[in-house]
C-alpha cells in the first residue's frame, strides 16, 4: 500500500492505495496538485473493498458521455454510496476515510469521478464545493461563468482572454469554491473538462456570472433568491438529494452569496459581451 | 389539509426558501421562496391538520385586517402553497 499527498482547495488530501493509486496519479492534472509536505485534512483510501448494503436511491446519472450508468444512495447508518455497475463502488461516511473500490478494468472516467466526488462529499463540511463553471482571472480577481452545458461559459472566458489585458484561465469545468473564516476563494483543480488547465492557485471572486444566449448583450445584478437559483444548480447534484448534504450546501451557498455578487447575463459570443461583463464586475 | 411533512424551510441570507429536489432520474431542483405570510402559516400550522378558517384566524391575529380580507388572502396563499407541493 502506497500513499501520496495532494493539496486541492487548500485541503491536504492523503491518497492511499495500490493499482488505483498509480492510475489516479497518471490522470491529467493530478501531478500539478502533488504536495508532499503538510497536514492531512482528508483521507481517501483507494483499493479498499466495499460491500454494498441495502440503500435508498437518491439520484441516478450517467458519466463517460452517457456510457456508464451511476447510482447514488444512502443506507440506514449514514453512509453514502456511488455504484457504477461492474466498474466499482465508492463509499462516503463523514466519520471515516472516503473509500474507493474500483475494478482494475474500471474506466478512467470513473476514477476521475471517484476523486472528484471524494472532494465534493468530504469537502462540503469543510466549506469546499466544486462549482461547474469556467473561471477567468483578471488583475488577481476571478470571474466565474456559470450556465447549463452549451450556454457558452468557455466561449465567454475565451473572449475575456482575447480582449482584456492581464487575464488567464484558472479552470474550464470544475474549480472549487471554498468558504473559510469569512472569506470566499476559488481554487484551480485537477478537473477542467476537455481543457488542460490545471493551476494550483486561488483568488478572491469578483462575481458570479450566470450566462444565457441572447440576441443582445445585457447584464443585471441578482437579488438573493435569484442568486441562489443561479448558483445551486452548478453545485454537485448529489448534494441536493440528501437532507444533511442539502443543509450544508444551503449554508455554504448562503455564506458565498454574502460575500460575492451574482449577475445574470444575456450574451452574444462577441468582444462587446466580454467588455460589458468586465466593466460591470471590475469597474 | 396539512403542510407537506417532507419539506424543510432553509435560510439563505435572511430569505426563507424550500428546495425541492426533482425525481432521482433528473437534474432539476425547484427553489420556492416563502413570503412573511406564508412563513407565518407554515410555522403555525406545520405538523397538524387544519382548515381554511384556521389560516384566516392566524392572519387576523397577526395583521390588522378584516376576516374577509384575511380569508381572501389565505385562499390565495394556500392555493399557491398547494400548487408548489407545500400542502398535502
Amino acid at each position: 500500500m502506497a500513499e501520496v499527498r495532494l493539496e486541492i482547495a487548500g485541503l491536504g488530501i492523503l491518497l492511499t492505495g495500490t493499482d488505483s493509486l498509480q492510475r489516479a496519479l497518471s490522470l491529467p492534472g493530478m501531478a500539478e496538485f502533488l504536495a508532499p509536505d503538510g497536514e492531512t485534512d482528508l483521507l481517501f483510501a483507494l483499493d479498499e473493498p466495499i460491500s454494498l448494503p441495502r440503500c435508498r436511491l437518491l439520484y441516478q446519472f450517467d458519466i463517460a458521455d452517457g456510457c456508464i450508468q451511476s447510482r447514488f444512495g444512502t443506507d440506514d447508518e449514514g453512509s453514502y454510496y456511488y455504484a457504477f455497475g461492474r466498474h466499482g463502488l465508492l463509499r462516503y461516511n463523514p466519520c471515516h476515510p472516503y473509500r474507493v473500490d474500483l475494478s482494475p478494468m474500471a474506466d478512467p472516467s470513473v476514477l476521475r469521478f471517484a476523486l472528484w466526488s471524494a472532494v465534493a462529499m468530504s469537502g462540503l463540511p469543510l466549506g469546499a464545493v466544486p462549482v461547474h463553471s469556467s473561471v477567468v482571472v483578471c488583475n488577481g480577481r476571478a470571474v466565474m461563468c456559470l450556465g447549463e452545458s452549451g450556454t457558452g461559459k468557455s466561449t465567454h472566458t475565451r473572449l475575456w482572454l482575447e480582449n482584456i489585458g492581464d487575464t488567464h484561465l484558472l479552470n474550464d469545468d470544475s474549480p472549487i469554491v471554498r468558504y473559510a473564516d469569512g472569506d470566499v476563494r476559488v481554487y484551480g483543480s485537477p478537473w477542467s473538462g476537455k481543457t488542460h488547465c490545471y493551476h494550483q492557485e486561488r483568488y478572491p471572486i469578483a462575481g458570479l456570472l450566470r450566462l444565457e444566449q441572447r440576441p443582445e448583450n445585457t447584464i443585471r445584478r441578482l437579488g438573493t433568491l435569484e442568486a441562489f437559483a443561479a448558483l445551486q444548480p452548478s453545485c454537485p447534484p448529489s448534494l441536493a438529494r440528501d437532507e444533511r448534504c442539502l443543509d450544508l450546501l444551503v449554508q455554504f451557498i448562503s455564506n458565498v452569496l454574502q460575500h460575492v455578487p451574482a449577475y445574470r447575463m444575456g450574451c452574444l459570443p462577441n468582444a462587446e459581451a466580454a467588455l460589458l461583463s468586465h466593466d460591470t464586475l471590475m469597474p | 389539509m396539512k403542510i407537506n411533512p417532507n419539506i424543510k424551510i432553509r435560510d439563505v441570507v435572511g430569505e426563507h426558501i424550500v428546495v425541492m429536489p426533482g425525481e432521482a432520474q433528473t437534474d432539476m431542483t425547484r427553489v420556492i421562496a416563502l413570503n412573511d405570510s406564508a412563513l407565518l402559516l407554515y410555522n403555525a400550522l406545520a405538523g397538524r391538520d387544519f382548515e381554511l378558517e384556521d389560516a384566516v384566524r392566524i392572519l387576523t391575529d397577526e395583521y390588522e385586517v378584516s376576516d374577509d380580507v384575511a380569508r381572501r388572502d389565505a385562499k390565495v396563499l394556500l392555493d399557491d402553497m398547494r400548487k408548489n407541493n407545500l400542502l398535502v
